[in-house]
Parts: structure tokens; C-alpha cells; sequence
């Protein structure tokens, strides 16, 4: 039953199929003329890592349970968080905005192996489209701060600097709502700030690391291991519409 | 009156877009005394294009008029097949409660570039991107010179392709989904359309776009609008999730 959630979440959006195969430009080549996945990160004019591709992460394993890889007193949730999130299991997900067509949150976004997203890198602004829900991401880099009072969101507001080959994003502004993730279900508050670390290792490879600081819901803030999110060749992104003929919200569980 | 009334929902299920962030818009033109000159040449990307990126909203100031009747400036009315006059007639008479907005689902390209919100485009060498406000969407136009598949999946926003004429990006779509509406009052689109879109930056303050509607199986021969644009500086868009607290699609009954 647990599985439930998932597989409705999974099975709204259809296949991501290899539906066009237009070739990827700019794929570095082995002497055998394989992809050469291995080869150095591509970099822009300004000597910054480009970031740009269709990614996925690999597998659901952070989509499932953030925490993945964790120590237990890794991450410390205050008493009121630990309750909620034993009633959301008790309610079997049932309540998961994520099953009502709602934005996941940030930065469960990233985590979904069932889908693509897709990095579009210029110098002021990174934009990540997403597939699951056809959202987007704008990633300030121009400089500019996080006012101190923003309007809350699903999706929050971003800004970004690089670290060396890092890019650093910090999100705040975020409503509190979304679930961090779907099988531990664990909650966060509108006190939640993000931090996530961006780095293409390879051409084919980007890593991602997320720090939640959420001293509402956490005693301290942690820090998920090592994401791997895999390059996607001769593909992009479809069309994803949870809402459209949408059947399945009357059969969603509430518990026993 | 209903169809007013399931505008109105949409339009304050998404909160007003107010001006949070007041962030300044770079590169802007001055005239001598300071303001934003929107006369000023339109800015060019370093292969010599015309630069489309910025963030653009209808120079209505709201909905363009024609995301009500999208046949407002077509003279004599739209070349309708029977059975799409009639279609119009019908969703009419049922008092739109069946338009794709009103219920969350995606406008389709053309009924978006007649929505108030705004819209950011996002130039880069072999794609032009286009994110909206409304429901936090995006839209994809190739440039990198493909063509156009020959059996896409079919979408709200089609396949679109664009390629340099001059200084107009020509972008043709085709692979909509059956039954799209193009305006309120429910003027189909059928998954036989082409549509072709001329944008246009005459100026660093304006942005047209010269739609051709071609699409055999509603109409008798291909039509077209023009859809004016004006640049928006120092805001941007916020968040917009329709679903979210959605409480209208119990009213939308019909008569």
C-alpha cells in the first residue's frame, strides 16, 4: 500500500520516451565514437562549468528518503515534526501535495529518477525546466540578494554564486507545504532555507548535495549525501499535465 | 455573466502579480533624463540576431482583448468549418464551462500569448524559452535547426521549430492535442494545425507576434492575429499554482 503513492505519481505522467532521439550537439566521442561520458565538464566563455543538458537523477532513492545514507541522529526532527510525519505514514501518503498535482518543493524537485529535467545556463540566470509537472526554476546569479520577506511559494526563490566549479544555491521564501520526501515524508516549515551545491563532475555526470536548515522542524540543520543525477543524451524533456484527466485523487488512501 | 465570473476565478486564484522584488532590469536605454527610452534599438545577441529575451506583457496592461475573442481584428469573422461554428455556438451557449483555463489545464501557445500575466523569454544559441506565470509553465522553440518531427506526441504547446527570416524569428508548431480552445469563447484548434508565429522586436519596448492559424479540418482556409506586446522592467513573475486551493470547477455547470 505504501507503494501506492508512487506508483500514481509515477504512472500520471506517462513514459519519458526516447520519443524524438534528436542527437545531443556536442557530445565528446571516444575513438570508438561512443559517447565519451567520462570526458571533461564543458565550460562557458567565463571559465564557469556549463551546467546545461537534460539530467536525471539515478533512481528515486533521495525521492523516497532524503536523509538516504544517514545516520539517524544525523537529522534530529523536534517532537511536533515527528508526530506529523508518523501521521502522514499512519495515513498512508495519502495527503502527499505531490498526488494532488502540487509543486514537490524544493529540493525533493530534483530527486525523481522517473523524470528529466533540463539546465538552461547563461550568465545571470539558471532556468531548470522541469518534466514531472512542467514546472520551472529561475537561479538568479546577477548578484542580487534574498529580500527578507518573500511571498511564500511551493518552489521558493533562488539565487546562486559559484564556489570554484561549484554552483551554491541558496532558496528561501518556501511555504512550508511541500513534503521533503515521499516514503519518510518528512515535513518542513516555512523557516526552511536550502542550500543546494551543484557540480558537474564529468560531461555526463552532476552531482548534488542539499542542506535543509530548518530550525522549526529540525534541531540542526543536515545535509543529504551525495545526489548523482545522470546526463540524458539524444532526448528531452515532454509534456507532463498531472491535472489532465485526472481520476485517481477519489481513490487516494486516508488511512485505516 | 458566467463566462465573466470563470475569468474572474482564474484570474484571482493566482493572487495579484505584484511588484515583489522591484529588482532593477539591466540594460536598459536612458533617454537624456533618466527614463527607460522603449524607443531605443532593440538589443542583438553576438551572432547579430535580434535579442527577444525579457519580460513581456500584453500593452493592454491585462488580457489582450483578443484572449476573450480571439476573431475581435480578423475582418469578416474566422473561415470556420460547419462543424466548428457550431462547436462555438454550443460552448457558448454552455457558457464556456468546459475552457481548458477554467479548469487548470494548459491555454496552448496561442491563447498564452494573449494572458495578462507575463511571460520571460530566455534566448540562447538553439533555443528560445519562454517561461509564464500563469501555472509557473514553460515552452520550448528549437533553433538549433532541426526540423519539425513528422508525428510528434501530441500537446498543448505543439513542437515548435524557429529559424531567422531577417529580423524575425519565424516559428512554425505543429502536434497540438485535439480540442484546444484559443480564446474564452472556445474557438477550436484540432491536432491538424500548423501554426506559424513572426516574433518581432521593432524596438527595445516592443515585442509582435503575427500568428497564422492553418488548421484544414476547423477552418476553410489559414487566418491570422496580431498579438502587441510591451516590455515589463524592474519586476518579475511570481508563482502561480492554479491548482492549489482550486474551488471553481464545482460552479462551472453550464446553465
Amino acid at each position: 500500500m505504501k507503494k501506492y503513492i508512487f506508483g500514481f505519481v509515477a504512472m500520471a505522467g506517462l513514459a519519458s520516451a526516447q520519443w524524438l532521439n534528436y542527437p545531443t550537439a556536442g557530445i565528446p566521442r571516444t575513438a570508438d565514437g561512443k559517447p565519451n561520458l567520462a570526458a571533461p565538464a564543458p565550460k562557458l566563455a567565463n571559465g564557469k562549468p556549463d551546467l546545461s543538458g537534460v539530467w536525471m537523477a539515478d533512481g528515486q532513492t533521495y525521492f523516497f528518503d532524503l536523509a538516504a545514507g544517514l545516520k539517524p541522529e544525523d537529522v534530529v526532527m523536534l517532537p511536533w515534526a515527528q508526530e506529523l510525519q508518523k501521521n502522514r505514514i499512519d495515513r498512508e501518503h495519502g495527503d502527499d501535495p505531490l498526488s494532488r498535482c502540487l509543486p514537490h518543493g524544493v529540493p525533493r524537485i530534483n530527486t525523481n529518477g522517473l523524470f528529466p529535467f533540463k539546465i538552461v545556463q547563461t550568465p545571470g540566470l539558471v532556468v531548470i525546466l522541469y518534466e514531472q509537472l512542467n514546472l520551472f526554476r529561475q537561479i538568479f546569479l546577477d548578484g542580487r540578494t534574498l529580500a527578507k520577506d518573500l511571498n511564500p511559494t511551493w518552489l521558493g526563490y533562488s539565487t546562486g554564486r559559484w564556489d570554484g566549479d561549484t554552483l551554491v544555491i541558496e532558496t528561501s521564501g518556501l511555504n512550508g507545504k511541500a513534503w521533503l520526501d515521499t516514503q519518510k515524508s518528512r515535513p518542513a516549515t516555512d523557516a526552511l532555507r536550502v542550500t543546494e551545491r551543484f557540480r558537474r563532475t564529468n560531461f555526463g555526470t552532476l552531482e548534488v548535495v542539499a542542506t535543509i536548515n530548518d530550525p522549526k522542524t529540525y534541531a540542526k540543520p543536515w545535509t543529504t549525501t551525495t545526489q548523482k543525477m545522470f546526463l540524458q543524451l539524444d532526448t528531452d524533456i515532454l509534456e507532463f499535465i498531472c491535472n489532465e484527466n485526472e481520476k485517481d485523487l477519489p481513490h487516494m488512501p486516508v488511512g485505516k | 455573466m458566467m463566462t465573466m465570473n470563470m475569468w474572474l476565478g482564474v484570474l484571482l486564484a493566482a493572487g495579484a502579480p505584484a511588484q515583489w522584488l522591484n529588482y532593477p532590469t539591466p540594460g536598459i536605454p536612458r533617454t537624456a533624463d533618466g527614463k527607460p527610452n522603449l524607443a531605443a534599438a532593440a538589443p542583438r545577441t553576438v551572432d547579430g540576431k535580434p535579442d527577444l529575451s525579457g519580460l513581456w506583457e500584453p500593452v493592454s496592461k491585462g488580457a489582450d482583448p483578443q484572449f476573450t475573442d480571439i476573431a475581435k481584428n480578423v475582418a469578416g469573422g474566422l473561415p470556420f468549418q460547419p462543424w466548428a461554428a457550431e462547436a462555438v455556438k454550443a460552448r457558448r451557449a454552455d457558457l464556456n464551462k468546459d475552457d481548458p483555463d477554467g479548469h487548470c489545464q494548459p491555454l496552448g501557445l496561442i491563447k498564452m500569448h494573449l494572458h495578462p500575466y507575463p511571460r520571460k523569454m530566455i534566448q540562447v544559441p538553439g533555443l528560445l524559452l519562454i517561461l509564464f506565470e500563469r501555472n509557473t509553465e514553460y515552452r520550448q522553440i528549437f533553433t538549433d535547426g532541426r526540423p519539425l518531427p513528422a508525428d510528434p506526441q501530441p500537446g498543448y504547446n505543439g513542437y515548435s521549430v524557429g529559424k531567422w527570416d531577417g529580423d524575425t524569428l519565424v516559428v512554425e508548431s505543429i502536434g497540438f492535442k485535439d480540442g484546444l480552445w484559443l480564446d474564452i469563447s472556445g474557438t477550436p484548434l484540432t491536432d491538424a494545425a500548423k501554426v506559424t508565429e513572426r516574433f518581432r522586436r521593432p524596438n527595445f519596448g516592443t515585442l509582435e507576434i503575427a500568428v497564422t492559424v492553418d488548421d484544414p479540418k476547423a477552418y476553410t482556409k489559414p487566418w491570422s492575429i496580431m498579438v502587441n506586446q510591451t516590455i515589463a522592467l524592474d519586476t518579475d513573475m511570481l508563482e502561480f499554482v492554479c491548482q492549489e486551493n482550486e474551488k471553481d470547477v464545482p460552479h462551472l455547470v453550464g446553465k
